[in-house]
């Protein structure tokens, strides 16, 4: 007998962590990580809905937000070893180049 | 009973969290972040979505997870951050802020009318695989499709983006 | 035959279009322009002999080309008309037009911009006929605005100098000669506006293949009716038309109080000054107001005013011209003194009269100024009086013709002069009743003749007072025309001989005028005003060949500045009334240009508007270039307060 606002708040607290993280971490990977945790939040307000109105459309669209999500990773990544390359850091702070 | 297993689910997805956040090691991060997707997938079971807990964890836990661990290690990015901080101020006011939105969203959630409580789902089987596949391929096959061609693309893309040295001779 | 009227403006008009797109060299443009009006005067004798033809009622030939304007109830015709009037009024203009341009090929040989030159003579000789063969006022208007543009485009002719003889700008001459006009012309547009609103046309007289009524036969129609002007009580309609109608003459014939642009227009080419402001431009006003002379006829029209302005021009133009030192200068006052007689003749009622002193000081004025010419021409292009002296052993021809010019001018018997003005001073004393028009009248004419022999005296007699200067004789070509127009200045008293009466029946179908009966008194009149005039001419040339003839000094004052001061000054500015204008108007005007382009365009609407509207964009980007700082760390906490917003909107909207 979960009342579905638990999970709802649930969702809210772990995208909070995950914005915290975004805000707050300089390294790039633990940056994109926050980012998955972020998703994965909004996954999981996503299926508790589907289940409150026992539609299935909730579950598939966290299913196209999950492939969507590892294409994501694997690209993002790919770039991050890119910049890698040329900058030597993982560091977020020092990819400014793009300053106004 | 699923009270129970929905807060200690649910304590330890935050804890893995909140570990992955504060962690200086990388590779720590990434561990707490799997101990997180598991902790979700199992919340999965309890929301009736059997088929999303096991693409949770295939998907999530086994090819991302280790994704990051390999970057990580190739990047050899576990060390901690080093302390110079450029933005210091940024922290607070992004604790306060996040708070703010937590606070918002809350408010959101626990206004509105209650929604069903889990216990009282009349269809348990509404989001079966059958079912699933059933709406998969037939109402939503325009998004499958396109999905596969965003797979391809993804794929296409991380290939070109390191060919460079590949395809020109090395003098 | 009508047809042939158009041929008349059609030749001067090709030989504009040729010398403006197609001719290069200046041999050819002489030519060409000369031939074309030597055809439209061929044309115009033509149209004579068939307008003998033409009944004699309904004296006039016509010849529609189209229908111009046709807007509910307004509706003018391009249209043509040739009777008597306009007939006396084209040989003017194509004969001696026509001797003036064959002249001008020897005056304007070796000028920078021939090609130009005979170009927009054409064009002017083209657009005067347009103004004398009008059918309808608007198309007069057309010729009349054509004669102002084409005085602007000669007098500039030499818009790249910044100053010639005695002094004037060109380019401001021009300017000041157009924008005058222009005054005059807005009384004009005024008065075809209150002539189409009271009679419905514009239109001369009946045209019956576009089914048009004329106006100038329903003069009477409005003949009771008043303007209302408010405190200013109720003005006869009539009297307003034609009120407005002697604004516009006084703008194009140079009379009181608009005459200042005349003087300046010496700038121009002699020969320009020769063909538009003594035969024919300025004269155009005489010819508006023979033309109306159905509306002037009306007991309430303006007419007295009329004629108060040409005595007032008369007197003070041939006060001015007494005290210049400019050859041309003093020809331009004597113009202004001449058309004030013809303006004041045509005042009275006497319109031969007028018409009859037009012609003839279209012929003896062209003479002057191109004896002028030929004066300036032979000595190099000085045109300061003080300067000459003596020039009659090296200049005999022009000497003779001056001369004869100069004794036609000053109403010499048996000259041309003498016998139209002394028909004006007799209607002014006998028909006009008006004493001290005559009076005033014969004043002018004596002082007419006193300067005339101040300038024969000065420029011919005495002894040589420039050393550097060796005069030589004119060319042929510009010649012969001058010895055409001294015959012309020598028997043109035939025109309307007394007795004969030529001009009189010529235009009788015209203007209904009865013959002038020639009384004794007249006669008395006469011989007193030729004595007058031809003592005073003895008198004029005595005293600046002889007497004060030492005390002439380059640079130096007229010797009779030393007697008379200040009187003397004031008629050698002309009385000031230049000076009033620029003053009053010119200066303020430009100033306020000034203030306007530089202040109010370039720094207010420029710098402010434009150049600071760039600024402050600049400054804002600028500004907002300042949050690209290129760090995602800061991005994403922007993205959090915009989410924050839009959350707490949708939380708080309820």
């Amino acid at each position: 007998m979960v009342p579905t606002s638990y999970y709802i708040l649930l969702s809210a607290l772990l995208f909070t962590f995950g914005v915290v993280g975004v805000i707050t971490r300089r390294n790039a990977l633990v940056l994109f990580m926050s980012v998955e945790l972020m998703l994965n939040s909004a996954n999981l307000a996503l299926v508790t809905f589907a289940m409150a109105r026992q539609d299935v459309a909730g579950q598939i669209v966290v299913f196209f937000v999950i492939v969507v999500a590892a294409a994501e990773v694997a690209v993002g990544l790919a770039l991050l070893v890119a910049i890698f390359r040329t900058k030597r850091t993982t560091d977020v702070d020092e990819i400014n180049a793009l300053r106004g | 009973m699923e009270l129970i297993i929905f807060l200690i689910t649910a304590a330890v997805a935050i804890v893995g969290a909140a570990a992955m956040l504060l962690s200086p090691n990388a590779i720590h991060s990434a561990i707490f972040l799997l101990i997180n997707f598991v902790a979700i997938s199992v919340l999965y079971v309890l929301l009736y979505a059997p088929f999303l807990f096991a693409i949770q964890l295939i998907v999530y836990a086994g090819a991302i997870i280790v994704l990051f661990l390999f970057v990580v290690m190739l990047l050899g990015a576990e060390r901690a951050e080093d302390a110079r901080e450029r933005f210091a101020w940024q922290r607070p006011l992004g604790l306060t802020l996040a708070a703010t939105l937590l606070g918002l969203i809350g408010y959101i959630a626990l206004r509105g009318p209650a929604p069903e409580a889990t216990a009282t789902v009349a269809d348990q089987q509404f989001a079966s695989p059958e079912r699933i596949a059933e709406a998969l391929f037939t109402t939503y096959l325009l998004p499958f499709e396109i999905t596969a061609f965003l797979l391809l693309a993804a794929v296409i893309g991380v290939v070109v983006l390191h060919m460079s040295g590949v395809l020109r001779p090395e003098t | 035959m009508n047809w042939i009227i158009w041929l008349i403006p059609a030749f001067p008009l090709l030989g504009f279009l040729l010398n403006a797109l197609v001719v290069r060299r200046e041999r050819d443009a002489g030519i060409l322009a000369s031939v074309m009006v030597g055809l439209s005067f061929a044309a115009t004798i033509a149209a004579m002999v068939s307008l003998e033809g033409a009944p004699a009622d309904a004296k006039r030939l016509t010849w529609t080309l189209w229908e111009w304007i046709s807007a509910a109830d307004f509706r003018v015709a391009f249209g043509l008309l040739f009777d008597p009037l306009t007939a006396v009024m084209a040989l003017l203009i194509t004969g001696v037009g026509g001797l003036i341009h064959v002249y001008s090929i020897g005056y304007v040989h070796g000028d920078v911009r021939p090609v130009r030159f005979f170009a927009f003579m054409n064009l002017f000789v083209f657009a005067m006929l347009m103004l004398v063969m009008a059918d309808n006022l608007l198309l007069l208007f057309l010729g009349w605005e054509g004669v102002g543009l084409c005085s602007f485009l000669l007098i500039g002719h030499y818009f790249d100098r910044r100053s010639v003889p005695p002094g004037i700008n060109p380019s401001d001459a021009a300017v000041k000669a157009f924008v005058v006009n222009r005054i005059g012309d807005a009384a004009m547009l005024a008065a075809l506006f209150a002539i189409f609103t009271n009679f419905g046309t514009l239109s001369f007289y009946d045209n019956p293949q576009l089914g048009i009524s004329g106006y100038l036969d329903q003069a009477f129609v409005v003949a009771g009716e008043t303007v209302d002007l408010g405190a200013f009580g109720q003005l006869p309609l009539i009297a307003g038309i034609t009120l407005l109608m002697l604004v516009a003459v006084a703008g194009k014939s140079a009379q009181l109080p608009l005459y200042t642009w005349l003087p300046d227009a010496m700038a121009g080419p002699t020969p320009v000054s020769a063909l538009i402001h003594a035969a024919t431009m300025v004269t155009s006003g005489v010819y508006l107001i023979v033309r109306n002379h159905t509306l002037f006829d009306q007991p309430a029209s303006a007419a007295p005013w009329v004629l108060v302005i040409g005595v007032m021009t008369a007197f003070i133009g041939a006060t001015a011209a007494v005290a210049q030192l400019d050859i041309k200068r003093v020809l331009a006052y004597s113009t202004i003194s001449q058309l004030g007689y013809m303006v004041a003749a045509v005042g009275m009622g006497a319109y031969v009269a007028g018409m009859y002193h037009l012609l003839t000081h279209g012929l003896f004025k062209a003479l002057l100024f191109l004896a002028a010419g030929s004066v300036i021409h032979g000595i190099g292009g000085h045109q300061d009086m003080r300067r000459m002296g003596g020039l009659r052993d090296d200049l005999p021809t022009t000497f003779r013709l001056y001369l004869i010019g100069a004794l036609a001018l000053s109403g010499i018997f048996p000259l041309a002069g003498f016998w139209s003005k002394d028909e004006i001073i007799a209607h002014a004393w006998f028909d006009a009743r008006s004493p001290l028009a005559a009076i005033i009248l014969i004043l002018t004419s004596a002082i007419t003749a006193f300067y005339m022999g101040r300038q024969i005296g000065m420029i011919f007699f005495g002894r040589p007072r420039d050393p550097a200067m060796h005069a030589h004789e004119s060319g042929s070509t510009m010649r012969w025309p001058m010895i055409a127009l001294a015959g012309g200045a020598l028997v043109g008293g035939l025109i309307n001989f007394p007795g004969l009466h030529w001009l009189n029946s010529y235009l009788r179908p015209v203007l209904q005028e009865p013959e002038v009966i020639y009384t004794l008194g007249m006669g008395i009149l006469a011989t007193i005003t030729t004595l007058v005039s031809a003592g005073a001419a003895y008198l004029g040339w005595k005293t600046y060949a002889r007497d004060l003839e030492p005390r002439i000094r380059i640079g130096k004052d007229d010797p009779a500045f030393r007697y008379l001061g200040d009187l003397w000054r004031g008629m050698e500015i002309g009385w000031g009334l230049d000076w009033l204008y620029q003053r009053v108007f010119v200066r303020p005007y430009r100033a306020a240009s000034v203030f306007l382009s530089q202040v109010v365009d370039r720094e207010g609407i420029d710098g402010v508007l434009v150049d600071g509207t760039a600024h402050g964009l600049i400054r804002l980007a600028q500004g907002l270039r300042l949050l690209q700082t290129g760090y995602v760390r800061t991005y994403a906490l922007m993205f959090l307060v915009g989410v924050i917003i839009v959350v707490a909107f949708f939380a708080l909207r309820g």
